[in-house]
C-alpha cells in the first residue's frame, strides 16, 4: 500500500482525482488488503495482476458489450438519435444497432473546445450511417425532429445526476421539454457513491492548447486571438453536471436503471459478482 | 424632374441589391438605409393626393421587403414611416390632433379598434391648406404637405440614430452592484447598455461565445477593453454556469407581434437554461425591430440559415458529402421565456408588445 500511495498522488498531481479513477484504485486496495499474506510475492503480485485483468475485463470491456445490446434494443427503425460530443460507449452502440440493420439516423451535436463530435461523425458516416453535425447553439432548430437522446457521462452520482462533458445538460435539458427521452450509457465502474450539486466542484478546465484548430476555418483569424487580460478571462469548463429530472433512464452493465434508484447500483453489483 | 425620379428609383435599386445580396449587416443599418431610401422617394415624389403618396411607399416597401424579407427592420421602418405619413396628413386636413379621443363610446372603441393612438406631435400647427386633385395645380398638394412630411421622416431617422441611448438611459436601475451578468452573442445594443451601466455600477460579465459566428469574442473584447471584468466561456457551459448569473441580457433580431423574438441562434438555450434556474430573461432592442408578424411554423421557416461551412469547413474533405450539416442563424424565443423587452420607448413585459405594434403600426400596413 505504502509503496503505490506515491504513485496515486504523483498521478493525482498531474490531473484531479476523477470517480472512475478513484473507484478502480478502491478495487485494486481492497483486493491488496484481501490477498493471503502467506502467499510468495511472486504468486501474490501474479494474482493481483489478473484481478486487475478481470476488473478491466468484466468491467469496462463486457460491460460496454452489455450496454451495446440493452441500449441497442432501444433503437427502432425510423429513429432520428441525437448524441452530443463523443462518447465512446454511445458510438459502440449506434455501430452495433447498424452493423443489425436497424435503421435511423443520427445527429451528432458538437461544441467547442474539444469538438470531439467530428471524430464520432466520420466513424459513423463511414459505416454508412446517415448523421446531420449540427453545433450546440442550433439544438433548437432541430430538437422537434429527435426522438430519442443517447448520451455517455464521465461519472453518475447517487442522487441520478449525471457528470458529463459540458454541454450535455443542455441537450438534456431541450430534450425534456419536448418530451424527448434521454438515455444515459454508462458502465458501473463510472458510479460514485457521492452526491454533487452544481457543476463548479470537481471541474476541469480545458487547456489553451492550439488557439485556431477549433474555430472554422471561414472565421478571420484576427478576430479570434483574445488572450486573458486585466479585466477578460477565458474559461473553457469541461463537465457539467445534468440534473436527475431530465434523464429518462440510465443503461448499464446491470440493468436500464431510472435516475432516482441509480443509489441501488451497489447493491446490484453485489448480487452479480 | 424625370431624372430626380430616375434617381431616386436608382437608390431604391441599389438598396434592394444590397439588401439581396445580404452587404446592408444588421437591423438598425437596414433600418437607417430604408429611412434614407424612402426621404429620398419622398422628397422627389409628384402625387396630387395621399393615396397616391401611400401606394408609392408601399409599392417602394414592397420591393425591399422582398429582397431580404428576412430583415424585418426594413418592412418595419416602412410601416413606420407610413404610420407617420397617415398622421400628418390627418392632422393637416382636420386641423386638431387626431389623439383627443374624448368620446369614449363602445361604437368609436369597436369601430376604430384601437383606443389610443401613438401620439405623433403635429407638424402642422396651422391648418394646412390641402387641396388634393386640384385640376389647375396638380402639384399644389404635394407642395404644401412635403416639409411637413420631411420633418416626420427626419423624426424617424433621429429615433433610429439616438435608439443606443435611448435604451441605455436606465441601464442603472437594471445592473446592480455585483451582479454576474450572462449574454451572448455580440448585440451593439447590449454592448452601449452594459457600458453605460458600467459608468454607476460594478458588475461581471460571462459572454457566451456563441458558435458557429463566435460573435462573442468581439463582444469580450468590447466590453474587456471597456474596463468590464468579463469571462468568455463557451456556448456548452451555459447550464453550468446558469445557477450563479443573476440575469440573461441579449439582443433580439425581431420582436414579433405576440412577444416573441427572432434573436441570434444560441438565444433559445440560454433563455430556455435561465427559466429553468428562475434567472430574469432581458432583452434589450429598438422599437423599429417590432414587427406585426407571427410565428406560427418556427421549425424551420421563419429561420435563416447561414453557410454550412462554418459548421463543418472544406477540410473535413472526405465527410463533407457524406454528412447533413445545419446552421441556422436565428433562433425563435417564446414569449415565455422573457421577461422584459428594453426598448428606446421605455419597458414592456412580452404580453404588451401587441398593444405596442397596433399604436406604431396602422393595421393597412400588415401586408405591404
Amino acid at each position: 500500500m505504502t509503496y503505490l500511495s506515491p504513485q496515486i498522488s504523483h498521478l493525482v498531481a498531474a490531473r484531479p482525482m476523477s470517480v472512475t479513477m478513484g473507484n478502480a484504485i478502491r478495487q485494486l486496495k481492497l483486493e491488496i488488503s484481501g490477498s493471503d499474506i502467506d502467499l510468495p510475492e511472486q504468486d501474490a503480485k501474479d494474482a493481483l495482476c489478473q484481478k486487475i485483468d478481470n476488473y478491466i475485463r468484466d468491467r469496462i470491456i463486457i460491460a460496454d458489450q452489455v450496454i451495446e445490446e440493452t441500449a441497442g434494443n432501444k433503437i427502432k427503425d425510423g429513429d432520428v438519435i441525437l448524441t452530443y460530443a463523443r462518447s465512446s460507449v454511445v458510438q459502440k452502440v449506434l455501430l452495433g444497432a447498424h452493423a443489425e440493420g436497424r435503421q435511423f439516423s443520427v445527429i451528432v451535436v458538437d461544441s467547442r473546445p474539444m469538438l470531439e463530435g467530428k471524430r464520432l461523425l466520420s466513424v459513423l458516416a463511414s459505416a454508412g450511417i446517415q448523421c446531420t453535425y449540427i453545433l450546440l447553439p442550433a439544438l433548437g432548430a432541430i430538437i422537434t425532429e429527435v426522438t430519442l437522446v443517447l448520451v455517455g457521462a464521465h461519472s453518475i452520482h447517487s442522487n441520478g445526476a449525471v457528470y458529463s462533458r459540458a454541454g450535455t445538460a443542455l441537450v438534456a435539458m431541450m430534450a425534456k421539454l419536448h418530451s424527448v427521452p434521454v438515455v444515459v450509457c454508462c458502465e458501473t465502474y463510472k458510479y460514485s457513491e457521492t452526491v454533487q450539486l452544481d457543476s463548479f466542484t470537481k471541474n476541469e478546465l480545458a487547456p489553451q492548447g492550439d488557439l485556431f484548430s477549433s474555430f472554422p476555418s471561414v472565421k478571420a483569424r484576427d478576430s479570434l486571438t483574445l488572450e486573458n487580460d486585466e479585466h477578460l478571462e477565458i474559461l473553457n469548463p469541461l463537465y457539467d453536471l445534468t440534473p436527475p429530472n431530465c434523464i429518462t433512464a440510465v443503461v448499464t452493465e446491470v440493468g436500464v436503471i431510472p435516475p432516482n434508484s441509480i443509489g441501488s447500483i451497489p447493491v446490484a453489483l453485489g448480487r452479480l459478482l | 424632374m424625370s431624372a430626380d425620379l430616375h434617381g431616386s428609383q436608382r437608390a431604391v435599386e441599389t438598396l434592394v441589391s444590397k439588401l439581396r445580396r445580404r452587404q446592408v449587416v444588421g437591423s438598425r443599418e437596414a433600418a437607417l438605409e430604408t429611412v434614407l431610401v424612402l426621404r429620398q422617394v419622398v422628397s422627389k415624389a409628384r402625387f396630387s393626393n395621399i393615396d397616391q403618396l401611400i401606394s408609392l411607399i408601399r409599392s417602394v416597401g414592397k420591393r425591399l421587403v422582398e429582397a431580404q424579407p428576412k430583415e424585418h427592420s426594413v418592412g418595419n421602418t416602412v410601416r413606420k414611416l407610413l404610420h407617420h405619413i397617415r398622421e400628418e396628413y390627418n392632422t393637416a386636413m382636420t386641423g386638431n390632433a387626431s389623439s383627443s379621443k374624448t368620446v369614449y363610446s363602445i361604437s368609436n372603441f369597436v369601430l376604430q379598434g384601437q383606443p389610443r393612438k401613438q401620439n405623433v406631435a403635429p407638424k402642422s400647427e396651422a391648418t394646412l391648406t390641402l387641396k388634393e386633385n386640384d385640376p389647375d395645380d396638380p402639384d399644389s398638394f404635394a407642395r404644401v404637405l412635403k416639409p411637413v412630411l420631411m420633418e416626420a421622416i427626419q423624426d424617424v431617422l433621429d429615433e433610429l440614430e439616438t435608439v443606443y441611448d435611448n435604451i441605455s438611459k436606465n441601464a442603472k436601475d437594471h445592473i446592480h452592484s455585483d451582479e454576474i451578468i450572462l449574454t451572448i452573442g455580440h448585440s451593439k445594443t447590449v454592448e452601449t447598455f452594459l457600458k453605460v451601466a458600467a459608468h454607476h455600477r460594478s458588475f461581471t460579465v460571462i459572454v457566451a461565445e456563441t458558435g458557429p459566428s463566435y460573435n462573442g469574442h468581439e463582444m469580450a473584447r468590447a466590453l474587456s477593453s471597456a474596463g468590464i471584468s468579463s469571462f468568455l466561456v463557451p456556448d456548452s457551459s451555459i447550464y453550468a454556469i446558469m445557477s450563479r448569473v443573476n440575469k440573461v441580457i441579449i439582443g433580439a433580431h425581431a420582436i414579433l407581434a405576440n412577444g416573441g423574438m427572432f434573436a441570434i441562434t444560441g438565444s433559445l438555450l440560454a433563455a430556455n437554461a435561465a427559466r429553468v434556474h428562475s434567472t430574469p430573461v432581458v432583452v434589450c432592442a429598438g422599437q423599429f425591430k417590432l414587427t406585426p408578424l407571427w410565428n406560427l411554423y418556427h421549425d424551420f421557416g421563419a429561420l435563416d440559415f447561414a453557410d454550412p461551412s462554418s459548421v463543418l469547413g472544406f477540410e473535413e474533405g472526405n465527410l463533407v458529402d457524406k454528412v447533413d450539416v445545419l446552421n441556422p442563424y436565428y433562433d425563435y424565443v417564446g414569449p415565455e421565456l422573457v421577461d422584459v423587452f428594453i426598448t428606446n420607448d421605455g419597458d414592456h413585459p412580452p404580453s404588451s408588445v401587441y398593444r405596442l405594434i397596433k399604436e406604431t403600426y396602422d393595421d393597412d400596413d400588415h401586408e405591404l
